[in-house]
């Protein structure tokens, strides 16, 4: 009888595992090890329930609330430019909710998985892209099974562009500090490794924030000027007072 | 001392094996624990891990990871403890479950004797 699983099973289980609890895991596992088949199939049946504990864990509500909102926005916003009669066909908004919930639990997905006590400023982007990419492949595969439900194509290629923007947005302005150490007695490992700092990232993060503004400033004039021409003048002044304001406020603020 | 919540069947089964294996908890001793304590039924390791991640967000257990050891591959074990609000729940649900023990006893008399004889015939 072997001693221990082969190096590739166990590379391959904890590809399965997030890294915050792999250690453990992997380790129980080994020391559970009878054969390979019952090393595999124990893997198989512990990696679901650790992922969804993991996501549980890791989720914060009020930020995947909002996360999900901006998703949804963003998907609407793009039929609304693309082929606004979509959203008032019967099954229209659910059709948009789909992508929309599918990146979500890329976000969530995203989340669990990532490791403990190190920051970068891709993990931000990393969530929202792995999100869409799942939305891409809930499409091909709804297409295949029921094309009634798929979004057209435009429509989803400018929802995943907003999405991205706006969820990256949401990520960095929302997420806690202490990144995402939820419970009231996080494991002591996880609070006793040291954080690496942030590099600098203001560049992408002003560059995020503005082509989120961007977005938002361009919805809300096509709806004035589908709604209510006669206020756009008043729109395009307000907006402009108010970018004048805030950039007047970052400099105070750097200043400060 | 805030009031713990209160546990589940299985919270308390998992809590029970941490109390008595002490030093010695950890996924795989856990597991084993609650399987003797929660018998005939089955329990998952997975299961374990879920219960596991619930207390110790309650504040109930602790953990901390020890050194690696070579009869795991080199990997460290998550030991538990369990906390001060963790034995309190633990105790609070023995007052309760021997409650309904007496309270069982009480109407059927000596049958619960022979049941506890019977069910462990049974399950051994």
């Amino acid at each position: 009888m072997d001693s221990g699983p082969s190096k590739q099973v166990e590379a391959f289980v904890a590809l399965l595992v997030p890294p915050a609890c792999r250690e453990e895991v992997l380790g129980d596992l080994y020391e559970r090890y009878r054969s390979r088949r019952q090393y595999v199939l124990d893997a198989l049946r512990v990696a679901p329930r650790v992922i969804l504990s993991r996501m549980r864990r890791t989720a914060d509500p009020q930020l995947l609330l909002i996360q999900a909102f901006a998703l949804y926005v963003s998907f609407l916003g793009a039929a609304w430019f693309q082929q606004a009669a979509l959203l008032q066909e019967p099954w229209g908004l659910l059709r948009l909710a789909i992508p929309a919930v599918v990146a979500l639990l890329g976000l969530m997905l995203e989340d669990a998985y990532a490791t403990p006590g190190t920051r970068s400023p891709l993990r931000l982007v990393r969530g929202p892209v792995l999100g869409l990419a799942l939305a891409l492949v809930s499409q091909s595969v709804l297409w295949s099974g029921n094309p009634s439900l798929v979004v057209p194509l435009w429509i989803l290629f400018y929802g995943c562009a907003l999405s991205l923007l706006l969820s990256s947005a949401v990520g960095m302005w929302l997420r806690p500090p202490n990144d995402q150490l939820q419970g009231a007695n996080a494991p002591v490992a996880w609070l006793k490794e040291v954080e690496e700092p942030a590099r600098s990232t203001p560049g992408i993060i002003w560059i995020l924030k503005g082509a989120a503004a961007i977005v938002v400033v361009l919805l809300s004039g096509r709806w004035i000027e589908d709604t209510a021409p006669h206020l756009m003048p008043r729109f395009v002044g307000l907006g402009g007072v108010a970018f004048g304001l805030v950039f007047i406020y970052q400099r105070w603020k750097q200043r400060g | 001392m805030a009031r713990p919540d209160s546990l589940g069947q299985f919270e308390q089964l998992v809590l029970t094996a941490i109390l008595t294996l002490r030093e010695d908890a950890y996924g795989v001793t856990i597991h084993s624990k609650v399987q003797e304590l929660a018998r005939p039924r089955a329990v998952s390791l997975g299961a374990v891990y879920v219960t596991l991640d619930r207390l110790e967000d309650k504040g109930l257990v602790a953990s901390w990871l020890s050194d690696p050891t070579p009869e795991r591959g080199g990997r460290a074990k998550r030991c538990y403890r369990l906390e001060a609000l963790g034995e309190r729940a633990l105790q609070e649900s023995a007052v309760t479950a021997r409650r309904i023990w007496d309270g069982i006893a009480e109407v059927w008399g000596k049958e619960v004797k022979q049941w506890g004889k019977r069910w462990g015939k049974e399950r051994g």
